[in-house]
């Protein structure tokens, strides 16, 4: 096993629990987005049937994928947009560049990507001289407070709007002290106005790649993807193989999911399709495996490629609402970030920060069965002998024990009796977490087995 | 009904008082009980860690208690449980004798909604309780339909209870969030647990009721452990216990 470089999920939870009324605050907040969810899925009463018929289209194009990535490549030639493919984030990012350097772009304007996040593309470009301006507010407002994001949907969701404020006074000259969304919002604007004229080019992930049409669909609340894809000459969209979807019939199915799942919408206030380079430019795509073949191995992982990242798991999860976004060691935190990342963790924690309550898989809007990936997760990390926690010492140890009656009854019996007759807050300390957090149970007379001998057997 | 109990390792150890209730409710219902020799655990502690080598001894040692029984239901008073051993068994053993036990295992709620149904209760309980709606039995188990489904609501714990003259039934907001146990998480995972925890008993607690019920024995362990912690006013209670103080 190698030496574990990165800190452990409870770890890092551990520390964002500190602050308890910031724990009940994150929480809320996220919770108030499972309702509207709630409320819009209520409204429609179709919504199962949306669910179903999600689960079997993203099925369906996944299981006949070259098929359709071939389609959508011709289809996308024949409008004009040139192709490019990448194996993985590398080369995903040469290609960027590649098209950035050609154009001599020095400013580029990017629409919320959770692809380029994954593929660390932002610093890439800025080394080799490219300024890169994320546009969505959100996510402006973490790359100016140098952070990835804690959330796939909204990513500053960790930070207060007191924050958002003071950084903005730092780095966009507001007021000192101004805290009022509206006031902010329209000092973000106003900046981002400024970098939209300015830019040489613009950059947008991809939200659903309609193999029939050789189009691309773009979701965005705030319009920035289009105001980014209209000014400049240039445009470019990076998408993962898992966003192909057959036909505009499809795509109208998750359109409808999607928003409603993620913030309770009944749509995204933008729904842009791009189909061919605007008269004098041009319009790449990159579409990008980085793993995801691999996954498409595994049946049970690759059913996470069914993923239309609505963010409704994290939302929902009682988890991720406590634990905040950082604590994941991926890009994308929550169930989906351990279904996609949890083979990137080097601390080998994340498939342990869930309890398989299942919720995640209810909420998700094609069916994506979130616990039992991250299930099989664990169990391939213990076949790989990666197993975090001590679990790889004393797990072999719970299952002799379990599987031998005598020796467990003793040591149980030790157990009762100790919580019987001893104070617990001598047992306590040994009781790990349990005892830190929790009284201990009191201890019982006997085992049900005994009281049954007792009672039934010689009776 | 000849009925095989499939006491789990936490009942027969820590809580043998629910599994007493079960044994005498299921006897005043009028059925024969028997408990098969040489149970211990399920393998859920280790198969949810990922270990499922591990589990194996554990997971085929239960089972093998079970074969060859003659009864006509095994029921289970706790609902993880009997997911993990129906998963489990199947992992393990995919023989005949093993689809007959699989195709025997009963939760307990869900034994006297779907298989036989109380017809009447004999006592009255004035009291308000809150429901604690675990995860495996409303999401694996489907006791009740989860909260994010908009599928057609329908709630065998409830049904099972509301028979019971004088219970006033109620929930806890956001009211099948996962109580923060999870096995070997509230170790692993314990300032995430201790919160989950402490966030659920209090939501019971807001409600004013006495008791909170449920049918998972370990997250009422855990929600006790907490409640106590929290010197809220109210208990816990299993809903066999409830069941058998009204028959």
């Amino acid at each position: 096993m190698t030496q574990t470089q990165t800190k452990t999920h409870a770890y890092k939870a551990d520390i964002f629990c500190q602050d308890e009324s910031r724990v009940d605050w994150h929480s809320k907040a996220l919770w108030t987005l499972r309702e509207k969810r709630d409320r819009a899925a209520k409204q429609l009463p179709e919504w199962e049937q949306l669910r179903t018929l999600g689960s079997q289209i993203k099925l369906h194009t996944l299981s006949n994928l070259g098929q359709y990535l071939e389609t959508f490549e011709a289809n996308c030639l024949a409008n004009g947009i040139q192709v490019h493919w990448a194996k993985d984030a590398t080369e995903h990012n040469q290609i960027a560049y590649d098209i950035l350097s050609r154009h001599k772009v020095k400013k580029l304007v990017k629409s919320k990507s959770m692809l380029t996040e994954e593929c660390h593309m932002n610093p890439y470009l800025e080394q080799r001289g490219i300024e890169v301006i994320d546009t969505d507010l959100g996510e402006r407002i973490i790359q100016l407070a140098k952070q990835p994001p804690s959330h796939i949907v909204v990513p500053a969701i960790h930070m207060k709007k007191e924050e958002v404020g003071e950084l903005f006074h730092e780095k966009i000259n507001t007021q000192a002290g101004a805290s009022d969304p509206t006031y902010l919002t329209r000092a973000a604007r106003a900046h981002l106005r400024e970098q939209f004229l300015s830019a040489d080019a613009a950059m947008t992930g991809v939200n659903m790649a309609v193999a029939d049409q050789g189009a691309v669909i773009v979701c965005t609340n705030e319009g920035n993807a289009d105001m980014g894809a209209n000014l400049p000459g240039v445009q470019i969209h990076s998408m993962g193989i898992d966003k192909l979807v057959p036909d505009m019939d499809s795509a109208a199915v998750i359109l409808r999911t999607l928003a409603r799942n993620a913030t309770g919408q009944p749509i995204t206030t933008y729904s842009s399709i791009y189909k061919a380079p605007k008269s004098g430019g041009e319009m790449h795509v990159i579409i990008v495996d980085n793993g995801r073949s691999d996954m498409l191995q595994d049946n049970i992982l690759a059913e996470s490629l069914k993923c239309i990242r609505c963010g409704g798991c994290l939302n929902t999860c009682p988890v991720y609402r406590r634990s905040g976004g950082f604590s994941y060691n991926y890009t994308i935190p929550g169930p989906i970030g351990i279904a996609v990342g949890a083979s990137d963790d080097d601390s080998n924690s994340i498939p342990w920060a869930c309890t398989l309550c299942g919720s995640c898989s209810y909420v998700c809007p094609t069916k994506v069965p979130l616990d039992k990936i991250i299930a099989r997760h664990r169990r391939l990390k213990a076949e790989q002998g990666q197993l975090p926690y001590g679990k790889r010492h004393y797990m072999p140890l719970v299952g002799k024990l379990m599987a031998n009656e005598t020796a467990l009854n003793c040591s149980m019996s030790i157990a009762r009796t100790s919580l019987k007759i001893l104070p617990h807050s001598l047992l306590k300390p040994f009781a790990g977490a349990w005892g830190k957090y929790r009284e201990l149970p009191a201890g019982a007379d006997s085992s049900f087995e005994a009281w049954f001998k007792r009672n039934r057997e010689q009776k | 009904m000849k009925i095989a109990l499939f006491i789990p390792c936490l009942v027969n150890q820590m809580m043998p008082e629910v599994g007493i209730a079960t044994l005498e409710l299921l006897e005043k219902l009028g059925h024969q009980v028997i408990l098969p020799k040489g149970q211990t655990c399920c393998g859920q502690p280790m198969t949810n860690s990922g270990c499922f080598n591990e589990a194996r001894a554990t997971t085929l040692k239960l089972l093998n208690s079970f074969k060859g029984v003659e009864c006509d239901a095994i029921v289970c008073p706790a609902a993880s449980c009997l997911v993990a051993a129906k998963e489990n068994f199947h992992e393990f053993d995919d023989s005949d004798e093993a689809q007959a036990v699989i195709r025997k295992l009963y939760e307990l709620t869900e034994f006297l909604h779907d298989v036989a149904p109380i017809a009447s209760f004999n006592k009255a309980i004035n009291s308000k309780v809150s429901l604690q709606m675990s995860c495996h039995g409303i999401r694996m188990l489907s006791l009740a339909t989860p909260s994010e489904s908009m599928d057609t609501p329908f709630n065998k714990v409830e049904a099972v209870l509301s028979g019971i003259e004088g219970l006033n039934i109620v929930y806890p907001q956001k009211r099948d969030e996962c109580c923060g146990f999870g096995g070997t998480f509230a170790l692993d995972e314990g300032a995430i647990s201790g919160k989950m925890g402490k966030d659920k008993a209090h939501a019971h607690a807001d409600t004013g009721a006495e008791f909170i019920v449920g049918f998972d024995p370990s997250c009422l362990l855990h929600i006790d452990g907490t409640v106590r912690r929290q010197q809220l006013p109210i208990a816990t209670r299993h809903i066999a216990q409830i069941i058998n103080m009204a028959l």
